[in-house]
């Protein structure tokens, strides 16, 4: 059993759902995933080893994760409460639009 | 055994959470992906680590869940069973890898320090890295107000 290879994994699984979906929601999923396959090499590492140290950093590690995901959430929130819907496409379809009325 | 079902289970949970339409069921799935990450902690001795991650855990989802209700649109749209399983065992595939390689590398010099002697330790970088935190976000607010004061003008 290998946990890089479980790692690489989800960090492939992650990658591919930032780069495919269109739901804000769905891309803060994908980073959740892209985040637990940082962290799990943390502790897989640490836990081979027997030490320590890997899971007091893994702590850090938690703690930047969360100040990150409350952020992307707060963002989240705006972007769809302003333009009524949490789909990027159509987002940029409305900024667009609304550059050119301006121009207009 | 119990390793592999729980890779298994942490790779198809992952591919489910972001394969399913429905917000509240892809939360779901991330719930169990969380679930397995905290089972295998446990199961190689990182408890602590267990717990921290049940813990952020169950505020990420939490929090998912409410966002995810309040910001959906509640589409009817259905995903086919046969689609569902069909990913079910493409996730299961991608983790026969996991199970049957690996990868194996020298050895280094690790420190002797234990978790609690660790976390003293390094506490510092916590604290810089925290006061970092705190310092963007009240950058973040600052920028804002004065954003929010001129456009009031």
């Amino acid at each position: 059993m290998d946990f890089v290879i479980l790692s690489i994994a989800m960090l492939a699984i992650g990658i591919y759902g930032l780069l495919t979906n269109r739901q804000l929601l769905k891309v803060f999923i994908s980073i959740e995933l892209i985040a637990t396959a940082a962290t799990l090499n943390f502790v897989m590492f640490a836990s081979s080893t027997g030490q320590g140290l890997g899971q007091a950093l893994l702590i850090l590690a938690f703690s930047t994760d969360t100040a990150v995901s409350a952020v992307i959430l707060a963002l989240l929130v705006i972007v769809t409460k302003k333009y009524g819907t949490s789909n990027i496409n159509e987002i940029l379809k409305m900024q667009e639009k609304g550059e050119s009325e301006a121009e207009a | 055994m119990i390793l592999e079902v729980l890779s298994i289970g942490l790779l198809v949970s992952a591919c489910l959470a972001l394969y399913l339409d429905e917000v509240i069921y892809s939360v779901a799935a991330l719930s169990g992906t969380f679930l397995f990450t905290a089972l295998l902690y446990a199961v190689n001795g990182a408890v602590y680590a267990a717990i921290f991650q049940f813990a952020v855990g169950v505020g990420t989802l939490a929090i998912l869940f409410l966002s995810g209700e309040m910001l959906s649109n509640k589409s009817l749209k259905k995903t086919s069973p046969q689609k569902t399983l069909a990913l079910i065992g493409v996730g299961v595939v991608l983790a026969l890898p996991a199970i049957f390689l690996s990868v194996s590398g020298s050895t280094g010099t690790y420190s002797d320090a234990s978790f609690g002697d660790a976390l003293w330790n390094y506490n510092g970088i916590d604290v810089v890295l925290q006061a970092l935190v705190i310092l963007t976000v009240a950058l973040g607010i600052a920028i804002v107000l004065y954003e929010r004061r001129n456009g009031g003008k």
